[in-house]
């Protein structure tokens, strides 16, 4: 801690706060509960490694580019770890492929269709789980932004915003991803099948102090978890994925589990 | 909106001196029960059932109103709408509501009907007295002059809801399990009330902290609004993938259907599944319209693709077609599959029966 004051001399005694005063300005939530765990392809993402609770973070991509995919793979370890988490807006949630990121679907509920009343419905779900997935049907109103917010670091939950084409948020998030080249392996002209999408994910915003500021994935994988595309990370499939910790070739081909080029014979 | 039949007992909306009408209201909906699945009180002398299910069964909803009405006793009126609001009134006058009449249905009603009786008396002063009237009036007013709960109200009106808060009775299924003798609290055969803290077995702080704001959430917009995923065996991914309510007995049977399924679109699943297809067409070079032939086999190379008669977009690859028949021993459904990429980087999963091409499956 205070790595800043290395060099210097150490602090006066007047400035030491006095004991019953530290102990009554200790953080309300413990450091170790600070933190929701992500998988780990996606920690470089992160400052720390790890979506802070309380904070936003917004994802955004051309509609059909893997924003979506991106989004529901934050939720995957926080709800392997027990977490609850809520997705608000997505109006055809892929079940098979939520369980495909890694997500405990016993710890996820969808509100596919909340209408004009999104931002109420993930302000009442921010007060009771740990995560919440919000699509905002369009642009979304500042004063909902604000109160989202708020809402997210007064109860100490990570809120993920979703954004496709043209909606904006109209508060900067805490931190930015977005979605931009993609590219589709395994298809082509009449053989095969999709094994997986190469995307290239960049960060910015306020707390964007993280490893990395862009970075390949794969958006989803041949198995359906996001996995690093150069080879630097391990495909990551859940808690108690059988795959955590494999290998993943480098650049060579998505780490498919590879169905043989089509689908199961008849 | 879902569609739903609701079954309508006007004998036992109120509980006599004897209590006897919870009992025989709770015999009303075991009987319905054997019928159809997934019947649950409403309120005394009110139960409802989803109705895609069982008019898929039966052959229609008229077949399943019908017998409903025949299989439950107690002079049970049963009708179906959008909603449950709808229901409820489509149910009293024995109607089956056309979907997305729902509107057109309200109309004539009084605005009385909606149980809001100072929301009534101010709209009659302004003469406004029907349904039909008071959803005419533009919503962004009706939230700003009257509020959040005459907003619900108007929603409702207009046909875009079911869910007002009053019309569903949260100790229903409390009173059923004592007029069946068994204890309030237990009961293995119902499901417990969803916002009961210790539904998740653990009872941690968390869980209970969760249901209760899932609680909140279904009461602002509905107990079908809050919905859990689960995985079943299928072919395709909207068969694989099922959401249902939260709180529902199921919601825990968690992930099954490790069984191989022939003819399985190969992973990874799409993350969006279109509960409702888009259309599609299908374009070879020369723009005519591509077909799967009888041997299972493309007529020829697809060139574009256009959705819901969008622009064609020019298609960079494409995967299949995998030939699905299910249900041979009845009646024979002749399906296809195809991946599709097209060049602005979407793929979607399409499919093809009688010669029209579907958008089941979105890659986002």
């Amino acid at each position: 801690m205070f790595a800043f004051h290395a060099g210097d001399p150490p602090p006066p005694r007047s400035r030491e706060l006095p004991a019953g005063l530290a102990d009554r300005v200790r953080p309300a939530t413990p450091v170790a509960g600070r933190t929701l765990p992500v998988p780990p392809p996606l920690a470089p993402l992160f400052p720390g490694g790890s979506l802070r609770r309380g904070t936003t973070t917004t994802v955004m991509g051309q509609p059909g580019h893997g924003a979506t995919t991106l989004a529901l793979a934050l939720l995957a370890a926080a709800s392997t770890a027990g977490s609850w988490c809520a997705a608000v807006g997505l109006p055809d949630p892929g079940v098979v492929a939520a369980a495909g990121l890694g997500l405990d679907l016993r710890r996820v509920v969808f509100v596919p269709h909340p209408g004009s009343g999104w931002a109420e419905a993930a302000g009442d779900l921010l007060s009771g789980v740990d995560a919440v997935l919000v699509r905002p049907p369009g642009r979304a109103r500042l004063t909902a932004a604000r109160h989202l917010t708020a809402r997210a670091r007064e109860r100490q939950a990570a809120l993920v915003v979703l954004l496709e084409g043209a909606g904006g948020w109209p508060e900067g998030g805490d931190l930015a991803l977005s979605v931009g080249a993609v590219e589709w392996e395994g298809v082509g002209r009449g053989h095969g099948h999709l094994q997986g999408r190469r995307a290239e994910v960049r960060v910015s915003g306020r707390r964007a102090a993280g490893r990395v500021t862009e970075c390949s994935l794969w958006l989803p994988a041949g198995s359906g978890a996001v996995a690093a595309a150069e080879g630097v990370g391990a495909e990551y499939v859940g808690a108690e994925g059988e795959g955590e910790g494999a290998e993943v070739e480098a650049r060579g081909g998505p780490p498919a589990v590879g169905r043989g080029g089509g689908p199961e014979a008849a | 909106m879902e569609r739903l039949v609701v079954i309508w007992c006007p004998e036992l909306l109120e509980e006599g001196a004897r209590g006897e009408e919870a009992r025989r209201f709770a015999r009303v909906l075991a009987r319905a029960g054997e019928l159809c699945p997934w019947v649950h009180p409403v309120r005394l002398g009110v139960g409802a059932l989803p109705a895609r299910g069982p008019a898929r069964f039966f052959g229609g909803e008229e077949v399943v109103v019908s017998r409903l009405a025949q299989t439950v006793g107690e002079e049970a009126k049963v009708g179906g709408a959008d909603g449950l609001f709808a229901a409820l009134l489509a149910a009293r006058a024995g109607l089956i509501v056309p979907a997305g009449g729902t509107a057109d249905f309200l109309g004539p009603w009084s605005v009385a009907t909606l149980a809001r009786p100072d929301l009534a008396v101010t709209l009659q002063r302004l003469g406004v007295t029907t349904l039909g009237q008071f959803a005419a009036l533009p919503a962004a007013s009706i939230s700003d002059r009257f509020g959040a709960d005459a907003a619900v109200c108007h929603a409702v009106a207009r046909g875009e809801s079911g869910e007002l808060a009053g019309l569903r009775d949260r100790a229903i299924e409390r009173r059923l399990r004592v007029a069946r003798g068994e204890g309030p609290d237990q009961g293995a055969d119902t499901p417990p009330p969803p916002s009961q803290p210790g539904f998740f077995g653990g009872a941690s702080e968390a869980d209970a902290r969760a249901a209760r704001s899932f609680a909140r959430v279904q009461e602002r917009l509905g107990v079908e609004a809050v919905l859990m995923g689960r995985v079943q065996g299928g072919r395709d991914p909207a068969g694989q993938s099922v959401l249902v309510p939260w709180g529902s007995p199921d919601t825990d049977a968690g992930v099954a259907g490790g069984a191989p399924w022939p003819g399985r679109v190969p992973p990874p699943a799409p993350s969006d599944v279109l509960r409702t297809p888009r259309r599609a067409e299908v374009a070879d070079a020369a723009g005519r319209a591509v077909e799967v032939s009888g041997r299972g086999l493309l007529t020829a190379g697809i060139e574009r693709l256009s959705v819901d008669g969008g622009p064609w977009q020019p298609v960079v690859g494409w995967a299949g077609p995998w030939p699905v028949t299910e249900r041979w021993w009845s009646v024979r459904r002749r399906r296809a599959r195809l991946q599709v990429v097209t060049a602005d980087g979407v793929a979607r999963l399409l499919c093809t029966e009688r010669g029209q091409w579907w958008v089941e499956a979105l890659y986002d």
